[in-house]
């Protein structure tokens, strides 16, 4: 073992941030679980008492229905039991418990149904807005004296200071009703076949294109913005002055020095946005009425079903974590300074 | 194009720089810091271009290079460069005007660059080899094959080895990036290389080292070294001619050893008073009283009276003429106002 780490440091450096992951995860998910032990409110209660009142019934035994209802819940015993219990049922089953807003279908369904519309709707915008960003950011940086600049980083700045769901009200409203141009509810027509057919695969994409117009009108000032400052700060450093003094182009500079060593921090900004995608867009999605997760969030918050938001809270926690455990583990490989520093 | 009909005066000149003017614009007006530069650079010399920080030295070389960035700009003046295009012909083109798309030809081609502050002129992030072969790709129509081959022959001149060419800049030594810089820079053969300070970030031993390289390299290969450093014991083992820049201005130009035998101008008698010797008379030691001037107000007449202890009547209004005062020796002095004969006035007290 000690030999092998000689031999190649870099498995050191792999095991701790392997490690780090892993620790992390499990105090994220502790945190969680205890917080939302300890908000003051009792949904079992609140949601016998609304069946109730929808019926206007009142249930026989009410108390031992909501006492079976709690075991179902895992709400039973001492504290420490339900933690327990949570946590071996998630491992060993992952099984996140049953859900309030579609009960009783388990959380970890929903969320698999879901899972697959987020993933495909945002990696997309979210690939779209950070190439975009790179390139209208560095541009922007590169013709800093020109009025182009000035243009880009104005709107860039004023676009960010819009609210999200601005951005989706007016994109609904105009392309959606007023000119008719788009559907604007929902993630594909419910006349056609869901499968790999042509009908099917257009009509989701028609869906998909104003929320991912929104999302990516969302981030890009954002990219935009950071990439301008990243090449600016390079600007007036000496390899790029070296670099026109080789009398290379304009735009080879541009992009194989400058944005080059923008890149870097501009990658792990992708990666965690990756990473932070499936609870990223709650807003959008629920106003584009999108069937990803961020709408079964938003429905769980709405009637405080716990199960459902720790499921997607976790879930997130992990996602983050192991996009950031990407990233570190591949930084060796893109920044020749890290592989040093770790062979040192 | 009209830089065919600049006929070359003689056949040992290269660059022609005819009252060259590279102004700042700051919020307090103009900084003049390159204000009014004659100079003339031969065929195959090393030129050393000395003078305290700040007196104009990046400025000038970068202006002539056509990399003046704002605030800064050029305010006036013409840098002829005189290449040969066949044997018999030679063709003079002035580098402040040329269109952006033929100066960046030019640039590494004909004029080669080795920045000031070397040890952060390459990009920490691409490796040794790509940024030696981007220029070569960029300037000729070699192959891979043969990119790699002259990457390797200069690598080779300098004392590098191969394996160099697969590093990173943090993985090398200052003295291994120099080196690397000028294994950039002699790599596509050009007439000219400008050297800003390269060797100032190094120890004494690796300058020394590099300082005798580059002087060999620049023989051996016929390229034009124009050597900047305000360092006076490194243009007396480098150069061949010096000039000497004082406020945006040259005010001397002499062959080497006339320079350090005799120099004429107060402010290089000054210069070169101040070199350390090694074993010899600390007292001898004097440094120019007084702080050089703002480039935003040059002082009237000549530049230098406020600290010149020979200042006359006539220096603080009437700003001294570049004159030839013997064959290959040029000042900007008011104590010299015609050709000499026979050793300078100003120089007595210094033998
Ligand atoms: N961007 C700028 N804006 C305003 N003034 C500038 C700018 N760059 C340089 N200057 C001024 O121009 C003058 C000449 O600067 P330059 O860098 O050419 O000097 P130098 O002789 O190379 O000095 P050093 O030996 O320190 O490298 C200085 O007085 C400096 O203050
Ligand atoms: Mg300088």
């Amino acid at each position: 073992m000690r030999k092998l780490l000689r031999k190649y440091p870099v498995l050191g450096y792999y095991f701790n941030k392997v490690f780090t992951y892993f620790v992390t995860i499990f105090g994220a998910l502790t945190i969680t679980f205890f917080m939302f032990r300890l908000i003051p409110s009792n949904p079992i209660q609140n949601w016998v008492m609304s069946l109730e009142r929808q019926y206007s019934v009142t249930i026989e035994g009410g108390d031992a229905m909501i006492n079976r209802y709690k075991e179902q819940f895992g709400l039973t015993g001492t504290l420490w039991d339900q933690y327990v219990g949570y946590l071996r049922q998630l491992i060993l089953k992952g099984d996140l418990g049953p859900s309030f807003i579609a009960f009783p279908t388990p959380v970890q369904d929903l969320m698999i149904a879901a899972i697959p519309w987020t993933i495909a709707l945002l990696s997309v915008s979210i690939i779209i807005s950070w190439s975009l960003g790179l390139l209208i950011g560095s541009t922007a940086a590169w013709f800093r004296d020109k009025s182009v600049s000035d243009i880009i980083t104005n709107v860039s700045i004023g676009l960010s200071q819009v609210p999200s769901y601005l951005i989706a009200l007016f994109l609904v409203l105009f392309l959606g009703y007023q000119w008719k141009l788009l559907p604007t509810r929902g993630a594909f027509d419910a006349q056609y076949q869901i499968g790999w057919n042509l009908d099917f695969i257009r009509s989701v994409i028609a869906h998909s294109f104003l929320p991912a117009l929104a999302i990516v009108m969302v981030s890009l000032s954002g990219w935009i913005l950071s990439t301008r400052s990243l090449v600016i700060s390079n600007i007036g450093e000496d390899y790029l002055i070296y670099a026109e003094a080789k009398g290379l182009k304009p735009r080879k500079i541009m992009i194989g020095y400058a944005l080059r060593n923008a890149m870097l921090p501009q990658a792990t900004g992708l990666a965690l946005t990756m990473g932070s995608m499936v609870s990223g867009q709650l807003l959008i999605e629920s106003m584009f009425v999108y069937p990803g997760l961020g709408q079964v969030m938003s429905r769980a918050i709405a009637i405080f079903d716990y199960n459902t938001m720790m499921g997607i809270i976790i879930l997130s926690v992990v996602s983050v974590m192991t996009a950031s455990l990407i990233v570190d583990l591949l930084l060796p490989a893109i920044d020749p300074r890290i592989r040093t520093a770790i062979k040192a | 194009m009209n830089s065919q009909a600049i006929t070359q005066p003689n056949a040992q000149m290269l660059l022609d720089i005819k009252d060259l003017r590279i102004w700042y614009r700051t919020t307090r007006g103009n900084a003049q810091a390159v204000d009014g530069v004659d100079l003339v650079i031969n065929r195959n010399e090393i030129f050393g271009l000395a003078g305290e920080s700040g007196c104009g030295k990046t400025t000038l070389a970068r202006g002539v290079l056509g990399m003046t960035k704002l605030p800064g700009y050029v305010e006036s003046g013409e840098a002829i460069y005189y290449h040969p295009v066949s044997d018999s012909s030679v063709v003079g083109r002035d580098l402040l005007t040329l269109p952006a798309r033929e100066m960046r030809q030019m640039r590494w081609r004909h004029i080669a660059y080795v920045p000031q502050g070397a040890m952060n002129v390459l990009s920490p992030v691409l490796r040794i080899e790509k940024q030696i072969l981007d220029a070569i790709y960029e300037h000729s129509d070699l192959s891979k094959e043969e990119a790699r081959a002259r990457m390797f022959e200069c690598m080779e001149m300098v004392g590098l080895d191969r394996t160099v060419a697969r590093m990173y800049p943090h993985e090398l030594s200052g003295g291994m990036k120099q080196r690397v810089t000028i294994a950039a820079a002699i790599s596509l053969k050009p007439g000219l290389i400008i050297a800003d300070e390269p060797t100032t970030a190094l120890d004494v031993n690796v300058q020394q080292v590099i300082l005798q390289e580059l002087k060999d390299i620049a023989a051996s290969l016929g390229v034009t070294l124009i050597y900047v450093t305000h360092d006076m014991a490194v243009h007396a083992e480098m150069a061949d001619r010096l000039g000497i820049m004082y406020s945006g201005l040259i005010v001397e130009v002499a062959s080497v050893v006339e320079a350090f035998k005799e120099p004429l101008h107060p402010y290089s008698q000054g210069l070169i008073a101040s070199i350390p010797m090694i074993g010899g008379d600390r007292s001898r030691m004097v440094g120019i009283p007084g702080n050089a001037p703002s480039p935003l107000a040059w002082p009237s007449g000549c530049r230098f009276h406020p600290r010149c202890p020979k200042v006359m009547e006539i220096c603080r209004d009437k700003v001294p003429p570049m004159l030839e005062v013997a064959p290959g020796r040029f000042v900007a002095c008011h104590l010299y106002p015609t050709p000499m004969s026979g050793a300078a006035p100003a120089s007595e007290e210094l033998n």
